[in-house]
């Protein structure tokens, strides 16, 4: 049986891989036969021509035989398909322009979605590299209710980790980590890398060995201590150590840890967000130790970690969330902190168990519901790709009615002319997909850098977008052959080939739905991009109440060497006066709260209002006397910060617009006292209002600032801002070099535009607009040319009609208006509906716009005469050909 | 020599090829003539529908393809019967054998 089978699959594919020697070989074998049989008749004295006649009778239909004996040989179906294939590679390639054409269409369609799966994939669906058991590791979200509305955090602190492990039993693991810049290596090498802190129950959760030595263990990550150890990332090994085999041992100093190495990751491996490449991971219990010392443990309020955690096998989803929701609540009772309106029957804490995945998760970001539109833009942009090619196969279908009616009419069945013509369009979808992931591979690379930090990884070696284009490919090549399939197999064979001219062609209603239908989707896309690009205009026209591109933010960070309080002051004072004598620097202040980087709030109590939190969010900034100088802030009223503001004076401070507003609605501010702190804090007097001051959020409502002077502030802030002449990208290394040798110790300095810490912020809307206006462009460009081929070829369907209208005296402007006419109506009804869908679906945009209606008439009004124009260019070229048609030589033509 | 010929029934002209080959290893057209020799001229098999069997052989594994030299020094395709081939032969052979005497008892009763 078995040796049978092996027969059969030698025979098959020998007949298959061989075919032309197969096929002589029968040829050779019947030819023989044939004139051995003559040579027997004319042995027995039959004259020549007689004995072939006759051994042509016995043998019966020399062709029935072959073709009796292929089928015999059981390739025939796979045969045909393989003729199919050669037949549509010949077509394809006596046409090369509508070939490349296509196959650029395609490819442009397939490698936007391509590209854009590799994002929404590596962000929504793939879980981390190396995790076990996926589907029962979550992420852990805790929620509770402040003044009326429900907050939902995943930071927490190490003390709640630990409470957490020990009040629950629904999980297995349960481990912390957070991602952090941190410093490694000493003198010049010394640089800020994304460096993993984690317990060590986190490489449980992972099947993945260390290719090297081995991962820090529960003994290893002890608290408070821990022991100072790391493990290397693949790449940084490589990088740094050359890939050696002996860097186990070695010394690394990670912040102000001496980690000694211990193992290496395998390659790959990329912890729990997508996001960061970690190049070292250190044990959670010596990190903190080394940031805070052995008082970290019982900091209910450091709150900075994320928690990851595998339920049991047997423990479903609901229960788990019970189970982590009481222990959380019972932390929360037992806080000494949570009095008031803090206190658990109030608050009502509980936990919530999130997917793995970050972004699809409660807390998903911006970008991430931005790429998700993108992705659903990239599979518009393949159907209008595969209306395109469809309308071009049309086009050419048309022009082959005869060939295929010729075929139907010599015996060709229907079915053999559909997988023909299916043939025809696997293969242009195939070569389109190719060209796709050349396409995404070029551009997935640029999309990822934009997004993700992680290693971009080539698009053309991922299994899953490999899958995803095939999937592309397969669906293009049926969606675009089916109407041109459709439209063969309804072929009436008589009257096609009775009648000489083709001019009867059915008018092509088809292809007039299909360029409305593409001149739709480039409407709703074009809407989407200009909402995007708006959005981002407002975000770079808003004034953040700084001049974001004038000033240096300069940051002295601490390593090894602790300083009293004391020390630090003066090292802050210090740096000012360096800073200041540098030239380009016109002007310089300390600062407490950093723009989008770190920010402070005290509770404020004010007479008459009983809970300031309830009104908003009041942010802390301290600054010298040149503060307002340095970054910009206008005053709007009475006076800014002075040098006469001391320690001992009275306390005083400048306060936005919002919050004079919030705290003393209709009242002059100005001489109101404010107590900032607990207990008997004194008054600080009010003394100037200034523009708010944009620190937390672009978007963020109900959030004001104060500015108080630094002298009575008090504490050190370690942190510049510089405003400097001339461009700041400029002015960052020279500011670097002339404060490096004031930090004592291992303590370093970083400099950088301020701009560098806003743009990250605008990413949502920059990726957007780009990606928007990108496909928008692309959609364009396809319903143009969709637009001028149809009308093009209309024009040379009914030159005689012209012809005709021209002999009996239209003006060339009468034909122009015409063909004009007939396309502008087509896209006239494509503009309306897709306006129609445009406002229809901008409900569902609009929270990710910025300041922007979804349907502002300004850009469905621009999109519209946009397409209008592009239209008219499209059908103006057929039209002018149109109106140049001689009559006498179309009439003739018939 | 009779008038009388008889068509094959279906299925019989691979077991006719096979016991052809049992003897010596032959061509095509010697396989149709000695068929047509051995059975006195009674069996008439029609010349071309054998090449498609012989493939259907061949693809089974039943009977093997070599190309030699004919007698009148041609080139020729010589088929053989492998092992599979003679067990497939003695089986088909045996189940001819009850078939035929079966339908003789059938017919024979009166």
């Amino acid at each position: 049986m078995i040796s049978e089978l092996w027969s059969d699959i030698r025979y098959r594919v020998r007949a298959l891989l061989r075919r032309n020697a197969v096929e002589s070989e029968l040829d050779e074998e019947l030819r023989f036969h044939i004139e051995r049989e003559t040579g027997k008749h004319e042995a027995a004295g039959v004259p020549r021509d007689e004995a072939v006649r006759l051994a042509r009778v016995a043998f019966g239909g020399v062709e029935r035989a072959k073709d009796e004996s292929r089928d015999a040989r059981g390739t025939q179906l796979l045969e045909s398909a393989m003729q199919d294939l050669r037949y549509s590679i010949r077509t394809l390639r006596a046409k090369p322009g509508f070939t490349l054409g296509v196959v650029l269409t395609l490819g442009l369609g397939i490698g936007a979605n391509a590209a854009m799966f590799g994002i929404v994939d590596r962000l929504l669906f793939r879980p981390p590299p190396f995790l076990r058991d996926a589907g029962r590791v979550h992420r852990l979200y805790f929620a509770w209710t402040d003044h009326g509305t429900t907050r939902l955090e995943r930071g927490t602190s190490f003390a709640r980790f630990v409470d957490l492990q020990a009040g629950t039993s629904a999980f297995d693991t349960i481990a912390a980590f957070q991602v952090r810049r941190v410093a490694i290596g000493t003198g010049d090498r010394s640089r800020e890398v994304d460096v993993d802190v984690t317990s060590a129950g986190l490489f449980r959760l992972f099947d993945a060995p260390p290719v090297l030595g081995r991962y820090f263990t529960d003994d290893d990550d002890r608290a408070p201590e821990g022991a100072q150890v790391a493990v290397l990332s693949y790449p940084f090994w490589q990088a740094e150590y050359g890939g050696r085999a002996d860097v186990l041992g070695e010394r690394l100093q990670v912040g102000n840890m001496t980690a000694t190495v211990i193992g290496i990751m395998p390659e790959g491996f990329a912890g729990l967000d997508p996001r960061f490449m970690p190049a070292v991971h250190v044990p959670l219990t010596a990190y903190s130790f080394s940031q805070r010392g052995a008082a970290y443990t019982s900091m209910y309020h450091w709150s900075w970690i994320e928690l990851v955690a595998r339920r049991k096998a047997d423990v479903p989803a609901d229960r788990a969330t019970a189970d982590l929701s009481a222990a959380f609540e019972r932390i929360w009772a037992a806080d000494t902190d949570n009095v008031g309106p803090r206190a658990s029957a109030i608050a009502r804490p509980h936990a919530l168990l999130g997917p793995v995945q970050l972004e699809r998760g409660p807390q998903a970001s911006r970008e991430t519901q931005v790429v998700n539109w993108v992705g659903g833009v990239s599979l518009i942009v393949l159907l209008m790709a595969c209306a395109n090619v469809t309308n071009l196969l049309l086009s050419s279908a048309v022009r082959r009615r005869r060939e295929v009616a010729l075929r139907l009419a010599l015996g060709v069945s229907r079915g053999r002319l559909i997988r023909q013509l299916l043939t025809d369009t696997l293969v242009l979808a195939i070569l389109g997909g190719a060209a796709g992931l050349a396409i995404a591979q070029w551009g997935g690379v640029v999309l990822r850098q934009l997004l993700l930090r992680d290693d971009p990884g080539a698009v053309i070696t991922d299994g899953r977008t490999l899958l995803w284009a095939a999937l592309a490919i397969a669906a293009t090549a049926l969606v675009t052959g089916l109407i041109p399939v459709w439209q063969a197999a309804a072929t009436d064979v008589a009257p096609v080939l009775g009648n000489a001219r083709e001019g009867h062609a059915p008018p092509s209603k088809l292809r007039g739905f299909l360029l409305v239908f593409q001149a739709t989707l480039s409407v709703v896309l074009l809407v989407g991009a200009g909402l995007f690009v708006r959005s981002l205009q407002h975000v770079h026209a808003m004034r953040l109440g700084y001049d974001v591109d004038r000033v240096v933010f300069v940051e002295a960070r601490q390593r090894g060497l602790k300083l009293t309080r004391d020390e630090q002051l003066a090292l802050d004072r210090r740096m000012l006066d360096e800073a200041v004598s540098i030239p380009s620097v016109t002007h310089g202040s300390p600062a407490a709260s950093i723009p989008f980087w770190s920010n402070e709030g005290r509770l404020l109590r004010v007479s008459g209002v009983d809970d300031t939190e309830r009104l908003g969010r009041f942010l802390l900034q301290a600054g010298s006397a040149d503060y307002f100088a340095t970054v910009g802030t206008r005053i709007i009223r009475g006076r800014g910060i002075v040098a006469a503001d001391r320690a001992g004076t009275q306390r005083i401070a400048v306060v936005s617009e919002g919050m004079a507003w919030a705290l003393w609605p209709g009242r002059d501010p100005i001489g109101e006292c404010f107590r900032i702190g607990p207990g008997d804090a004194p008054c600080t007097i009010v003394v100037g209002v200034a523009e708010e001051m944009r620190i937390r959020s672009l978007t963020g409502d109900r959030e004001y600032t104060y500015y108080i002077p630094i002298t009575q502030y008090g504490e050190p802030v370690l942190s510049l801002f510089l405003r400097v002449a001339g461009d700041p990208a400029d002015a960052v290394d020279g500011v670097r070099r002339r404060l490096q040798p004031l930090m004592p110790g291992g303590w370093y300095v970083t400099a950088q535009p301020l701009r560098g810490l806003i743009d990250p912020m605008f990413k949502s809307w920059e990726f957007g607009a780009t990606m928007f206006l990108a496909f928008g462009g692309l959609a364009l460009a396809l319903a143009a040319i969709g637009l001028y081929s149809v009308i093009a070829y209309n024009v040379a369907q009914r030159r005689q009609e012209i012809g005709v209208r021209i002999a009996l005296g239209a003006t060339q402007a009468d034909i122009a208006r015409l063909v004009v006419g007939g396309g502008m109506r087509l896209v006239i009804v494509g503009i309306l509906s897709g306006g129609a869908i445009a406002v229809w679906a901008g409900g569902a945009i609009e929270p990710l716009l910025f300041r922007q209606s979804a349907t502002d008439p300004f850009v469905l009004g621009s999109v519209g005469v946009l397409l209008l124009g592009v239209a008219l260019c499209a059908t103006a070229l057929p039209a002018l050909s149109a109106a140049r048609v001689d009559p006498q030589l179309a009439l003739r033509a018939e | 020599m009779s008038d009388v010929r008889v068509n094959l029934p279906q299925g019989t002209l691979d077991l006719l090829i096979l016991r052809a080959l049992a003897l010596q290893p032959m061509h095509g057209w010697s396989i149709s003539e000695r068929i047509h020799e051995v059975s006195h001229a009674t069996l008439q098999i029609p010349q071309g529908s054998l090449y498609p069997a012989l493939h259907r052989l061949e693809r089974r594994g039943w009977i093997k393809a070599e190309w030699g030299t004919s007698d009148n020094n041609r080139k020729a395709k010589y088929y053989n019967l492998t092992r599979a081939g003679r067990k497939q032969l003695e089986a088909g052979a045996s189940a001819w054998g009850k078939l035929s005497r079966a339908v003789a008892l059938v017919l024979d009763m009166s």
